[in-house]
């Protein structure tokens, strides 16, 4: 074949690696600990690279690098490790996702609920995420860190979009509850009047 | 609870209308239900809040480590 591209592995290198923080970012949602974060990000470009001269330029190489990372976890890991909540997440009961958006909930209790999400800790964050069922997890994560649309998201987690929106739904109000709970451990009160230590 | 008023469309379509996933038809009729229902106002807010604050946290930087491992392997595997 005689393609007149230029150096494919500059190509890709200038093209693929700018991504690479971000993937490893998602891996370390998806392995949950830093060196098999390493090891999925690595096998993802190796491969991708492989791959390289099946995608098709000026489509969207970030989705296109999400789908392979997706497919690289759930073929290298998911095997092994064998998560807790794999294939029970759509049994889950609405109680068992707990009941965050209280509908009697006051605006002031509302928005100090906000004000105390605002003022965790990024460990807490991630705390809650590390614990939501792992599809949740993703569905999360696509969305609202990087910011793929439902279709996307659907490509790279290969299930139609209604799932998507389900995961989307439920993930989040697991998330919206633990962060509320945590706020209250650590006495960001979501019910107190004033916010404390609103600012520094 | 407030059945028509157009809080209960409201509040099941809000992370949609969040993320730019309804059409516009849609998005325009929950628009205007915002302007004049606090309690929607501030549950989107809270839901504004949230999806802020797991973007905050989730910044990474991979390790330069990797990235030379990473790179080194290319090269490998191109040769």
């Amino acid at each position: 074949m005689s393609t007149p591209t230029p150096d494919p592995r500059a190509l890709f290198e200038e093209q693929a690696i700018p991504f690479l923080d971000q993937l490893y970012g998602a891996a370390l949602r998806m392995t949950r600990n830093p060196s098999d974060a390493q090891d999925l990000v690595q096998e993802t470009f190796v491969k991708a690279y492989a791959a390289f001269g099946q995608f098709e330029q000026g489509t969207n190489l970030k989705a296109w690098l999400y789908r392979i990372l997706t497919n690289t976890y759930i073929n290298l890991y998911r095997k092994k490790q064998r998560d807790p909540y794999q294939g029970s997440t759509s049994d889950m009961e609405d109680w068992q996702l707990g009941t965050a958006e209280s509908v009697t909930a006051s605006l002031s209790s509302r928005s100090a609920e906000a004000e105390a999400i605002d003022h965790l800790p990024d460990s807490d964050v991630k705390e809650a995420l590390q614990s939501i069922p792992e599809d949740f997890r993703l569905a999360v994560y696509l969305a609202d860190v990087e910011g793929f649309s439902y279709q996307e998201i659907a490509d790279i987690m290969k299930t139609p979009v209604g799932t998507v929106m389900s995961r989307l739904h439920r993930g989040r109000r697991l998330l919206r509850g633990l962060l509320t709970d945590y706020a209250r451990e650590r006495g960001l009160e979501a019910t107190a009047a004033p916010a404390r230590g609103s600012k520094k | 609870m407030n059945n028509d008023c157009g809080c209960d469309k409201a509040r099941a379509e809000l992370e949609e209308y969040l993320r730019n996933e309804i059409c516009r038809t849609d998005a325009a009729d929950i628009r205007a239900h915002l302007e004049t229902c606090e309690g929607c106002q501030s549950e989107l807010h809270v839901g504004i809040v949230l999806t802020q604050t797991v973007q905050r946290a989730c910044k990474e930087t991979a390790p330069e480590e990797l990235r030379d491992q990473l790179l080194a392997r290319l090269r490998t595997v191109a040769s």
